[in-house]
């Protein structure tokens, strides 16, 4: 007697399809077997399965031969979520019934024959849409999440005897509140306000420009000049996530399983800021198999690295074709693993060693070669990767004494409003890019900056003057072109004029 | 460009080109290497100025200021070519056209610290020299730097000592131009700065306080001639009402552009924007994330 049962198998952030063949046969010795390259957690199932099964209600043929085939069987498969398909099918060989052939089973089982929830639910969704199944089983908790997909009906158990129901008469548990498809709620993130930050005007008018041209940004100032505070502040003016940017988002949170109990698609944009003794895999992505890392969960959203002088220099190195593609590629003898991660880069550093160079009024104490070496622990090319500079000058204490009437009268914009400017500049920048891969002025090319980048006779003497005055490079050049561009945005003209050129100077170099 | 292609040469002990004020201290050095044209007149006026490798904001400042306004009346500065006040003194007499002479603590050849070389070119370009009583490529020695302080001291007539910490290599400048019978001078600092402990030590002493240039120059006999911003005037004429306030915020204190921002009660996108111009302009200049005016 032979079932087959449909499943799939992750594969990087995506799924290939796995069919769960189950035998069971009165001939030969008694006994379970998973074959089909099962890593550990798949071929523990075993007793997971049978004790699930037998603990639900169900008989298990603990008399025959019971042969469990995961195909392709040249595909190395992880992950537990093989137990409800393997259930299923063992049931509805005993119970004689038929599994149908257009759904997708997923899900790992409880001694108790209840599902638990496993990552990559959303995936499952995303794959049965793609390859034309019509319903996908998958654990309660995992609801929300699988139903981001539309077009594929998503049907959440709580236990194996409810899926068995079903199976059998139809039943689809009262208790479930269906929502509309893509209209789960989302994750509650507790950002600091723009206008709860006292001082810090200029450092706050650079993260405005950041956000609306989605451009990399450092800040370089003391410790104790808010540069943390205004990192995590920064996701607050961030533009909300596109469906489509949702999606993508969603799933890599849904393959790392960093997706909390009953979360459907997440609609802010990610905040991430790894600690700078973090290991190469847990940063890029790998491990075996490979999953994405911080880089990849920072995708569409913020990736900040505080004290951005700490982190060793070879893995910043790394970040050079992430920030120039998009994407990180890893490389294995079992194949290659393309994990997307377009964030916008916040660093934070310290000016110098000691980290007073700069400051109003402690004195610095590193010589000049002490300052030059701290300074070149981040490369030239890693700091040409990124468009703003920027001082953070500690704020002096009259500034931070709260509640005195100024304070609470004083005409410095919300987060909201920044975030309604920027984006008016994102839709700007939206209908100049219509039809092109690049969605903001960061991406842009230096072919597409000389099109799309018209300076006034005022502006284009203006840069030619700073060009000589600083001595820029061609690479500078651009960027503060690029950066001009959305400060234009921001202002809603269609040409560059000098002031824009002229605060774009500002943003130039920050380790001065 | 490599530092070996200045005209260079010797001058010994004997040679009547020989500078005469170094001759009479207790032991000059026996020959002088030196790279750059030979000119007598660098030596009729000389002030060594000299300070902490760690100087502080308030001392660049105190050192461009003053430096600047000495060298412009025609007095050669002489320092030793470290990072720090040394290097401050060096550039800033070159930048307003005036002389100056680096004693270096290492052979003739050898460029010391080396990423100082652009400093060391605009010395010998603007018709300064550099000196050594090593010959080659000498490695500088722990001994040496005090042994090269005898002969900063030796060839000036007084020594201004901008920012020293106790002990410091400064304060044996300063006790060499003791010895030698020449004026020591020192500017005041803040009581709370580690580095300027020695200066107010050698105040205590009995050095000259300095607070303005013309201290100096009385100090070592020369008249005041005040030549300076003469240049800035043409600008002055141009400038709009939010950078003329700028320049009249900064002539108190330097000033980050959040400060001006509170003060001038200005959109920062506005200040940002004006003060491109006026660092563009050289009106004002910014170092660390603080504004100067020029």
């Amino acid at each position: 007697m032979l079932a087959k049962v449909g499943s799939a198998a992750l594969w990087g952030i995506d799924m290939v399809g796995v069919a769960v063949e189950v035998n069971v046969s009165s001939r030969g010795f008694p006994g379970f077997e998973i074959v089909g390259l099962a890593h550990k957690s798949v071929s523990e199932s075993k007793e997971r399965v049978k004790t699930a099964v037998m603990n639900s209600g169900y008989a298990f043929p603990t008399d025959k031969k019971v042969i469990v085939n995961l195909a392709p069987a040249d595909l190395p498969k992880d992950g537990s979520f093989y137990d409800l398909p393997i259930a299923v099918a063992i049931i509805a060989l005993v119970s004689n019934s038929c599994v149908p052939t257009d759904s997708l089973f997923f899900g790992e089982l409880s001694l108790d024959g209840s599902l638990r929830r496993v990552r990559g639910a959303l995936l499952l969704s995303m794959f049965a849409k793609e390859n034309g199944y019509r319903k996908v089983f998958v654990p309660a908790e995992s609801y929300e999440e699988s139903s981001c997909v539309r077009g594929v009906k998503v049907l959440a158990f709580s236990n194996l005897r409810e899926i068995v129901g079903y199976l059998k008469e139809g039943k689809i548990p009262k208790r479930h509140k269906m929502y509309e498809s893509g209209e789960v709620s989302s994750r509650e993130i507790n950002n600091p306000d723009f206008y709860d930050i006292l001082g810090q005007e200029t450092a706050k008018r650079a993260l405005e420009i950041a956000a609306a041209g989605a451009h990399n940004i450092v800040m370089v100032g003391p410790p104790g000049a808010g540069k943390t505070l205004l990192g995590r502040a920064f996701t607050s003016i961030l533009p909300p996530l596109s469906l489509v940017e949702s999606l993508e988002v969603t799933k890599i949170y849904s393959v790392k399983g960093l997706l909390s109990q009953h979360e459907g698609l997440i609609k802010d944009r990610p905040f991430r800021n790894p600690h700078h003794t973090i290991s190469y895999a847990a940063f890029l992505g790998g491990g075996i198999p490979p999953r994405p890392g911080e880089v990849s969960l920072a995708h569409r959203g913020v990736l900040f690295l505080d004290e951005f002088s700490e982190f060793p220099r070879a893995l910043i190195e790394c970040l050079r074709q992430p920030l120039e593609d998009g994407f990180f590629q890893i490389g294995r003898s079992g194949g290659s693993y393309k994990f997307p991660c377009n964030f916008t880069l916040v660093a934070a550093s310290n000016p110098c060693m000691c980290g007073y160079y700069g400051h109003p009024f402690k004195t610095c104490k590193c010589t000049p070669p002490q300052r030059e070496r701290y300074r070149q622990r981040i490369s030239g090319p890693i700091y040409d990767r990124i468009d703003i500079h920027i001082k953070v000058i500690p704020v002096s204490v009259d500034n931070l004494t709260i509640k005195t009437p100024q304070i609470l009268t004083r005409n410095v914009d919300n987060s909201a409003t920044i975030r309604n400017r920027i984006i008016k500049a994102r839709d700007r920048q939206k209908n100049r890019f219509l039809g092109l891969s690049q969605l903001v002025n960061s991406e842009m090319t230096n072919e597409q900056v000389s099109r799309s980048c018209f300076l006034t006779g005022d502006a284009d003497l203006l840069l030619k003057r700073a060009v000589v005055r600083f001595g820029l490079s061609a690479r500078s050049y651009f960027k503060i072109l690029k950066v001009s561009r959305t400060i234009a945005d921001l202002a809603d003209c269609e040409h560059l004029e000098s002031d824009h050129i002229a605060e774009a100077i500002q943003y130039r170099t920050a380790f001065t | 460009m490599d530092a070996s292609q200045h005209t260079s040469g010797v001058i010994y002990l004997d040679d009547p080109r020989y500078p005469p004020l170094l001759k009479e201290i207790d032991d000059p050095p026996g020959q002088l290497f030196y790279k750059g044209r030979w000119d007598g007149e660098l030596f009729n006026s000389c002030l060594a100025v000299v300070g902490s490798r760690r100087m502080s904001d308030y001392g660049k400042e105190a050192t461009s200021l003053l430096v600047k306004q000495i060298s412009l009346s025609g007095v050669t500065i002489v320092s030793g070519f470290m990072y720090g006040v040394d290097a401050e003194a060096h550039s800033s007499a070159v930048e307003v056209g005036g002389k100056t002479i680096a004693v270096m603590p290492c052979g003739i050849d050898l460029v010391t610290p080396s990423y100082q070389l652009a400093l060391y070119e605009r010395i010998l370009d603007t018709g300064g020299l550099i000196i050594s009583e090593y010959e080659g490529n000498t490695a500088p020695q722990a001994w040496s730097f005090p042994r090269r302080n005898r002969i900063v001291a030796g060839l000036s007539h007084a020594v201004l000592v901008v920012e020293a910490a106790a002990e410091s290599g400064s304060l044996i400048t300063a006790r060499y131009a003791g010895k030698y019978n020449r004026h020591v001078c020192a500017v005041p600092g803040s009581i709370f700065s580690e580095i300027s402990t020695g200066t107010h030590q050698l105040i205590k002493d009995g050095a000259r306080l300095i607070n303005k240039s013309s201290d100096v120059l009385n100090a070592i006999g020369r008249g005041v001639t005040l030549g300076t911003n003469g240049a800035q005037t043409p600008l002055i004429k141009t400038i709009s009402t939010l950078e003329g306030k700028i320049l009249a915020e900064l002539g108190v204190a330097s000033q980050t552009s959040d400060m001006l921002c509170e003060k001038l009660l200005c959109a920062p996108v506005s200040i940002c924007t004006t003060l491109s111009y006026m660092v563009i302009r050289g009106l004002v200049r910014e170092e660390g994330g603080i504004y100067y005016a020029c």
